[in-house]
This record gives C-alpha cells, sequence and structure tokens, in this order.
C-alpha cells in the first residue's frame, strides 16, 4: 500500500469508481420502485411560454373577504363582526371599507396595494371558483386541486409537473421548476425532477472552499447511479453550480427599491424575480402561503386575515413593480383549496365552506375585471350547509393559462376527465 | 460512588455542563456507550429491522438481537417499564420545561419552552434505551399533531406530549384518544375553546373524523362532523387561575340531541362527546386506519397484498387486546419485520431519522440543541412545528427533495461544526484509526450503513485512503464519515 497522494485523489476515485460496482452495492439494499413513472404520450415540442408562478393559499382561504361582495345585502347579513365595511359606508372608517373594483365587488383593504395592477389591466379576480369535491376536507380538497383530478383514482403526480412532462421545451436548466420551502408541493411531484429549495442565497456547500470543493466532487461520484435519489443528488448538484453563478446578496428590484417584505413570501417572490430576470431557465415556481384556516379570530379589516392579506397583496405589489418590463411573459395564479362559509361563527372566524376564488396577475391576462357567474349569497342559492357555490372549476382557469400562456394543448392529459369549456381569463 | 459524589455529578450534569463532561464516570451514568466498544455485524435484514425499530443501533443492541434474536429484543421493547433509562433521564434534567404545568411555563418565554420540548424529544430518540417507545412517541406525535406554533400551543403541548403521548404510547389506544380529545393543547389548536352553542365550530370535530380515528374514507358525512361538533361544544380550556387546564362549560354547551355517526346522543353535557369516543375508538375503520398506518411506519410503503393482509391482522389483534397499541404492534413488528418471509420494503430516512441516527451511530455527545434543530428545520421537520393537523408526512416521496441540507448537516457534524454537539471520531474508531484506514472504512461503512462497501469499491478507496493518510491523519476520518453520511445509502433504513 503507498501512502504519499494526496488526500483530494482519494475522494476523486471514491467518485469515480464505475457505476456498475455502486449499482451493485445499492442493489443489495433494494431500491424502492416507487417513484411514479406514469406512461405518457412522447412530450410535444413547442416554445417556452410564460414564467407561471403559482401561489397556493393553504388553509382554504375566505375568498368573500378577499374580493367583497360588497353590492350583496345578504353577505352583510351573514357576518355582522366579520364584514368588511362597503366602500361608500360613512360610518366606518377609511381604512376599513372594502375599496371598490367595479360597483358590485371590492378589494379587503389590506389587498389595496394591488390596485395598480388592476388599474392597469394586469390582475382580474375568478370569483366564485373552486372545485368540484365537497369533503371540506383539507388535505382531500389539495391532494385533489394539485394533482389537478375529479377523484383520487387519478394519476399520483401533480398537474404542474405534468404540465412540464408533456411539452418539451428544450430546457434542461436544473431550475425549469422551483418549489419554494423545504419539500416540493404536491403539484409538481412526478416525473420531471423538480426542485425545493428555502433561499437561493443560502443554496451553497458547507465547509471551507476546499473542503466543499472535494466533497462536490466526492458527491458527484456517490450519486452517480439510476435510482431516485441519485437523480436528486446530480440535480442538487447542478442546482449548486448554476446557483453560484448568481449573485442573489446582490440582487436589486428593477424599481429600485426594497419593496419585497421580509416575510418568507416576499423572499420567494424576490427570489422568483431575481431568477426570471438572470434568465436561469425558470419556468414554473410554486409558492405556499400558509395560515388562512380562519376558524377563530378572523378579524375583519384588521387582524389575522388582514395581515395574511397584507402579506400576499404587499408581496404581488413588489413583483408586479420589479417585473414591470416582464410582465408579457409572466403569469401568476393564486388559488386556494376550498373558501369558507358565507355565515360567520361564534368564534369570530369562519368554517369550511365550498367556493373561493382565483387571482390572476400578468401582462397577458384579461385584467381589471371579475370573472365567473356570480351564485349569490340568498337562502337557495347557497351550498350545502351554507356556502358560496362554485360557478368556475379552477380548471378551466388553468386550463386557459396552459394552453394560451404556456403554449400547452394537453389539457387532457394535464387534467385528465376534464373537458375545458368556458374561457377567457387570460389572452 | 458514595451520596456525595453523586449529587456533585448530578448537579454538573443539571448545570448543563453537557457537552464538556466525558468523564467515564459521566458516561456511564448518561447511558451513553465508550465510543470504543466495538459493533458487531447483524444479517442485513435484523440491521434493517432494528434500523426502522431504533433511532441507529448500538453495539449493546447489536450484541443483544444476536444473542436473542429480533423477535425477542422487540418484545423487550414492547414493555419499556423493564428497562431501566435513568441515563436519559439525567440528561433531561436540565430541561424543566418538561416537567411544569401550563400555568407555570405561560409565563415562561415562548422560545425557551419550544426549544426544551425539541431538545427533550433529540435527547430521548438519541440516548433512550426504550427505543421502540420513542419511535411510538413520534408516530402519536404525528398522528395527534399540535404545532407549538398556534396560540397558547407553545405552553401546553409540554403537558399534552407529557400526558397523552408519553404516557399511552404503547398502551390502550381508547385512553389515548380520550386523553388528547381532553387535552387543553389539541382543543385550543383545533379551535374547540371557540365552539359554542349558538354556532358550533367544526374544526376539532373534523380532524377527530378524518385524521385521528375514521379517516377520510371512513364513511362519514357533513352532517355528522356537524353533529359531532355539537357534542364537543363547551370542551374548552380555563383561563386565568388555573390557566390551561380542560374544562367542561356547560353554559356554552348545546343541550339538544344529537345524532352523529347513527348514534342517539341523549343530552348529558360532558358524557356526550365522551361515548363518541368510545365508539370511535373501537371503531373497525379505525382500527384499519392505525393499522396501515404502522404498516407504513415500520414496514413498508408498498400497498400490495402482503402489507394489507398484515394490517388485516393487526386489526385482528387491536380487538383481540381491546384496543392494546402494544397488541396491535407486536403483530405489525413480528410478521412484518422478522421470521422467515419479512416484508419489509426501503424508506427513505425523514429528517428526524438522519439526525438522531447520525448523533446515535456515532455515539455523540449532545445538547440536542439550536445547531441540531436549525438543521432540522433547513431538512423540514422542526418538531412540534408542522403548521397542519396532518402531520408530518410518512411518505419517502415527500422527503426526496434538494438534498443540500441533508449534506450540509453531514458535513457540520462530521467536522466538529455543530454548536453543542461533538464526535469523539479517533474515540470511536479506537485502535484501527488512523493507521489502519481499511479497517476505519469497513468499520465506519459497518457502523453507518450496516454494511462494508463493495470489496472493489472498497480496495479503489483504500489506495487513495491509504496515501492521504499520510498528509492529514487527523482530517481523514471526519472527511470520510461525512462522506458516508452524505452518501444516497445513508438517506435510507
Amino acid at each position: 500500500m503507498r501512502f504519499a497522494a494526496e488526500r483530494r485523489e482519494f475522494f476523486q476515485v471514491l467518485c469515480q469508481c464505475p457505476q456498475h460496482m455502486q449499482a451493485a452495492h445499492y442493489a443489495r439494499r433494494s431500491w424502492p420502485a416507487w417513484m411514479p413513472r406514469l406512461a405518457f404520450a412522447p412530450a410535444r415540442r413547442g416554445v417556452r411560454g410564460d414564467v407561471l408562478v403559482v401561489v397556493f393559499l393553504r388553509g382554504a382561504a375566505d375568498g368573500l373577504n378577499m374580493v367583497v361582495p360588497h353590492g350583496e345585502p345578504t353577505y352583510y347579513t351573514n357576518r355582522p363582526t366579520l364584514a368588511i365595511p362597503r366602500p361608500d359606508d360613512h360610518k366606518a372608517p377609511g381604512t376599513s371599507r372594502a375599496v371598490d373594483l367595479e360597483g358590485f365587488f371590492g378589494l379587503h383593504p389590506a389587498m389595496a396595494p394591488l390596485l395598480p395592477a388592476w388599474q392597469e389591466g394586469h390582475l382580474a379576480v375568478v370569483h366564485a371558483c373552486g372545485a368540484p369535491d365537497d369533503s371540506r376536507s383539507h388535505f382531500k380538497a389539495m391532494e385533489l386541486m394539485e394533482r389537478g383530478l375529479a377523484d383520487l383514482g387519478g394519476p399520483a403526480t401533480g398537474w404542474i409537473n405534468r404540465h412540464l412532462a408533456t411539452l418539451d421545451t428544450g430546457n434542461t436548466s436544473p431550475l425549469r421548476a422551483i418549489g419554494f420551502g423545504e419539500a416540493a408541493p404536491r403539484s409538481l411531484r412526478g416525473v420531471i425532477p423538480v426542485s425545493a429549495l428555502r433561499s437561493i442565497a443560502e443554496f451553497h456547500l458547507g465547509g471551507e472552499p476546499e473542503i466543499a470543493g472535494m466533497l462536490k466532487g466526492c458527491l458527484a461520484g456517490l450519486y452517480s447511479g439510476d435510482d431516485l435519489l441519485a437523480g436528486i443528488g446530480r440535480e442538487t448538484l447542478r442546482i449548486l453550480e448554476t446557483v453560484e453563478q448568481l449573485d442573489p446578496q446582490g440582487y436589486r428590484p428593477e424599481s429600485g427599491q426594497p419593496a419585497y417584505a421580509a416575510s418568507d413570501f416576499g423572499a420567494a417572490l424576490r427570489q422568483v424575480a431575481m431568477l426570471v430576470r438572470a434568465e436561469v431557465g425558470l419556468e414554473v415556481a410554486a409558492i405556499d402561503l400558509g395560515g388562512w384556516d380562519t376558524h377563530f379570530a378572523q378579524g375583519a379589516s384588521d387582524g389575522l386575515m388582514a395581515g395574511l392579506l397584507a402579506d400576499l397583496a404587499g408581496g404581488l405589489s413588489a413583483l408586479h413593480a420589479d417585473l414591470a418590463g416582464s410582465l408579457s411573459r409572466l403569469t401568476v395564479v393564486v388559488m386556494t383549496e376550498f373558501g369558507r362559509r358565507v355565515q360567520e361563527n361564534a368564534s369570530l372566524g369562519t368554517d369550511h365552506g365550498h367556493g373561493s376564488l382565483m387571482l390572476l396577475m400578468g401582462g397577458n391576462v384579461e385584467g381589471g375585471k371579475v370573472h365567473g357567474s356570480w351564485p349569490g349569497l340568498s337562502q337557495g342559492q347557497l351550498f350545502g350547509p351554507g356556502d358560496l357555490a362554485v360557478t368556475t372549476d379552477y380548471r378551466e382557469v388553468l386550463a386557459e393559462v396552459c394552453r394560451k400562456r404556456l403554449n400547452n394543448p394537453a389539457a387532457d392529459q394535464i387534467f385528465p376527465g376534464f373537458t375545458p369549456g368556458r374561457a377567457g381569463f387570460v389572452r | 460512588m458514595d451520596r456525595r459524589q453523586f449529587l456533585r455529578l448530578a448537579g454538573s450534569v443539571a448545570a448543563g455542563a453537557g457537552v464538556a463532561a466525558c468523564s467515564p464516570l459521566y458516561r456511564q451514568l448518561s447511558g451513553l456507550p465508550d465510543p470504543a466498544q466495538a459493533w458487531p455485524s447483524l444479517s442485513l435484514s435484523d440491521f434493517r429491522g432494528l434500523s426502522r425499530l431504533t433511532y441507529g443501533p448500538l453495539p449493546a443492541e447489536r450484541t443483544q438481537v444476536l444473542q436473542i434474536g429480533l423477535a425477542a429484543w422487540i418484545e423487550e421493547q414492547l414493555s419499556p417499564a423493564g428497562i431501566q433509562d435513568e441515563g436519559v433521564e439525567w440528561r433531561l434534567r436540565p430541561l424543566d420545561a418538561l416537567r411544569l404545568g401550563a400555568g407555570s411555563l405561560s409565563s415562561w418565554e415562548a422560545e425557551d419552552v419550544i426549544l426544551q420540548l425539541q431538545q427533550g424529544a433529540l435527547l430521548r430518540q438519541v440516548y433512550s434505551r426504550r427505543q421502540l417507545l420513542e419511535r411510538m412517541v413520534e408516530f402519536w406525535t404525528d398522528h395527534f399533531n399540535i404545532t407549538v406554533r398556534k396560540g397558547d400551543g407553545w405552553f401546553l403541548k409540554p403537558t399534552d406530549d407529557r400526558q397523552v403521548i408519553r404516557a399511552h404510547a404503547l398502551g390502550d389506544f381508547g385512553e389515548l384518544l380520550w386523553a388528547s380529545a381532553h387535552s387543553p393543547a389539541m382543543l385550543v389548536y383545533l379551535d374547540n375553546q371557540a365552539n359554542l352553542k349558538e354556532a358550533p365550530n367544526e374544526n376539532y370535530a373534523r380532524e377527530l373524523l378524518e385524521l385521528h380515528t375514521l379517516g377520510v374514507e371512513g364513511g362519514y358525512t357533513q352532517q355528522d362532523v356537524m353533529e359531532l361538533a355539537r357534542c364537543f361544544t363547551g370542551w374548552t380550556v380555563k383561563r386565568h387561575f388555573w390557566a390551561g387546564q380542560f374544562r367542561f362549560d356547560d353554559d356554552l354547551h348545546d343541550p339538544g340531541g344529537k345524532h352523529p355517526l347513527g348514534l342517539q346522543i341523549r343530552p348529558e353535557g360532558q358524557r356526550e362527546a365522551e361515548r363518541v369516543l368510545q365508539h370511535l375508538a373501537q371503531h373497525p375503520a379505525t382500527a384499519l386506519r392505525l393499522a396501515r398506518k404502522l404498516v407504513r411506519r415500520f414496514v413498508t410503503e408498498q400497498e400490495d397484498q402482503s402489507a394489507v393482509a398484515l394490517a388485516e391482522r393487526a386489526v385482528h389483534a387491536l380487538r383481540k387486546t381491546n384496543g392494546s397499541i402494544a397488541g396491535m404492534l407486536r403483530v405489525v413488528l413480528l410478521d412484518g419485520l422478522t421470521g422467515a418471509r419479512p416484508i419489509w420494503g426501503p424508506k427513505l430516512k425523514r429528517p428526524v431519522d438522519v439526525v438522531a441516527s447520525a448523533l446515535r451511530l456515532l455515539r455523540a455527545e449532545t445538547d440536542g440543541g439550536e445547531a441540531l434543530q436549525q438543521a432540522l428545520q433547513a431538512m423540514g421537520q422542526p418538531p412540534f412545528q408542522w403548521p397542519t393537523p396532518d402531520g408530518p408526512p410518512d411518505d419517502s416521496q415527500f422527503w426526496s427533495t434538494n438534498l443540500l441540507p441533508r449534506w450540509n448537516f453531514a458535513i457540520g457534524l462530521a467536522r466538529n461544526e455543530m454548536k453543542g454537539t461533538r464526535l469523539d471520531l479517533p474515540a470511536l474508531l479506537g485502535p484501527l484509526a488512523p493507521p489502519d484506514p481499511q479497517a476505519a472504512l469497513d468499520s465506519l461503512g459497518e457502523l453507518l450503513l450496516g454494511a462494508p462497501l463493495e470489496l472493489a469499491q472498497r480496495d479503489l478507496l483504500l489506495a487513495a485512503l491509504g496515501e492521504g493518510a499520510g498528509q492529514d491523519p487527523a482530517g481523514l476520518p471526519s472527511l470520510v464519515t461525512a462522506g458516508l453520511l452524505a452518501s444516497p445509502a445513508y438517506q435510507w433504513h
């Protein structure tokens, strides 16, 4: 045995050992075969469309207090303490009133930062929107919605991943699809590798540069097999390389002002903007915003939900300003698993309901408009135990976004069993 | 050791001397084996089983399994009261939050309570000899998930952890469910303190059916949820004096008759919901849901015929033993992991497994403190902070994500860069390291992965290892350890 070479070489040897030997070693550990490998029609080649940003409001957001039907008297009788005052209610302080959009609906005052986007035609609302499922279970509803299905029998992959899998844009970037958070959301799961990361600025290997470099080489060898984790390991290494070429600390928003809030949501949107402008191949970003399960002390113009809305609206308006020059290739979708009961409960909150809403933001949305037919809030118009009815299936909106903004016509594979009908949400 | 020595030592442990106090006496007291103790090799199936049932098998556990077999070891672990475990209690002594009630803790700083709760969980996972009990504590903590980040949860959860989860983890499921329903932490987390007769709040009632008992396909309706919520009106938590204690408030309770789940519930106050709890605890859909979850957690994620059959046998065992969790678990573990045809299937380690098993296998001295909690957070599983009532998923695919946080934990730990945690690799490798890199590499592979590297691969490594040892003998073991902890093989168990 020789005792002379450099330590570095040890790792190079470790890394370069032939794949078949590693495979033999790991084969003994019987690698799992649960990774979904669905047989898709060969992906259609297509031109990359917009960058899609999907914001999922987890916990069932109360659409009725986001875009308030202030022209609906029963809204006020059902919500004696939680209602947002009418825009012309002079008994209420000005800052507590809904911000009128078009005479019947108004924005929650905490969403006022989105007014410029609305006025420029870059923001649209789809009201009374949701899924056909009426289990009122967060987990089942999210599962179905993120898989884009009407029942749990369909494909196990997420709808966003199926979009990526059915459209070959020739994009091999490791940052093609990103979920912000510790784990990729269900909608991103599937055959196309996606990345979940918390923060681009923190995305580097520990240790001194020399050690990190050595270990990186070592990891490249360890993750050179063909199992599930090896693929993920290689993606992680590729992201490390891509991110090393960015300068996340030095990023300044276009408007010149640090308008993004310091919240996780603000930070995620700031990084989306950075990736869009760095042109590193981002096609889809999924961001979760939690805390919307407001059974208790939801608040009205102020309070718990107002704080969440301020985070949401502040982040989106900052993104709108920051990417003003790139809006023609940006589509943002805000969605939630279901809405909340029309009548408030005795805990100054609202229980699980049915219909909620979606928001669309971007240069090519049919903005400045509340889409969808309004089912009304009176007796006889409500669904189930007193919930807003769903008049627009959320898949109508997403299917049109996929077709027109992402150049992917494979709606039958992205939303199996669903035939898109009405449209007109985006151009 | 006389009493005076004993007390002095206890004082130094209590003062949080922790990492510094590595004297052999301390090790003896605190249950930490000598790092130089050798680890016998096990058959692959025993190593797999033991890795699933412990947070990394220590030499003593390996030896014991070699001597008495995995089945007998499981039997012993199913009766944790018979296993002496003073060592871990010594380590927990500085953590007052684990012993105090909600009333006292409510005057603490929230972050102090939360950190102690997290430290307690990790220290028990790493150092307790009642490993299967700790595995089941983890299982029920997920099943009856509560986040300390909502409302008063931060000062209520320590009591729930002690009196609900830990007290019943291997006990009677009916009693566990009963305790959870009466737990202020749970009632506050799922808004039942706001469930009033004028307008019921459905949150707790719904999750009780969907997550704690029947399951979403368990055959109940929205009407059942609403009727059950009415049964739970008035189940609340005391304020001011006796803050954080359970209280049934008849004034808030809906006095009418109720019909949840086909039951006729006559008006009798607190007893109404308790009748439904008994019904739910004994319901076949509940048993099947629990059995499936246990099979998934301990045996395999594949839902094939043998897994389904195993779950059905576990359902039968739960019924035969009148709701004994240990009775049901015994069948799952013995039939699933031991015998001629175990149906074990691989699982990706969840973050808590990655961290706890590295600490345990490498016999780290740790306080379980902030550095490790931050690593868990970065990997996506900060203890007691999963926001939604479904608990952190038991799903390898869910955790198959960006590996950077796992790699950085491997590097930080192996290089002794995590505050409050120390590895003693030279002692661990004992007389093997560093002059004999071949033995060291084999040994670490056996220790961390259950088997040494393949011969050919090992030989390739050895050439370089031997050579590298000449350059920096002291740094080599830590780099080898980092590489092994960051390897794909270590991510599975």
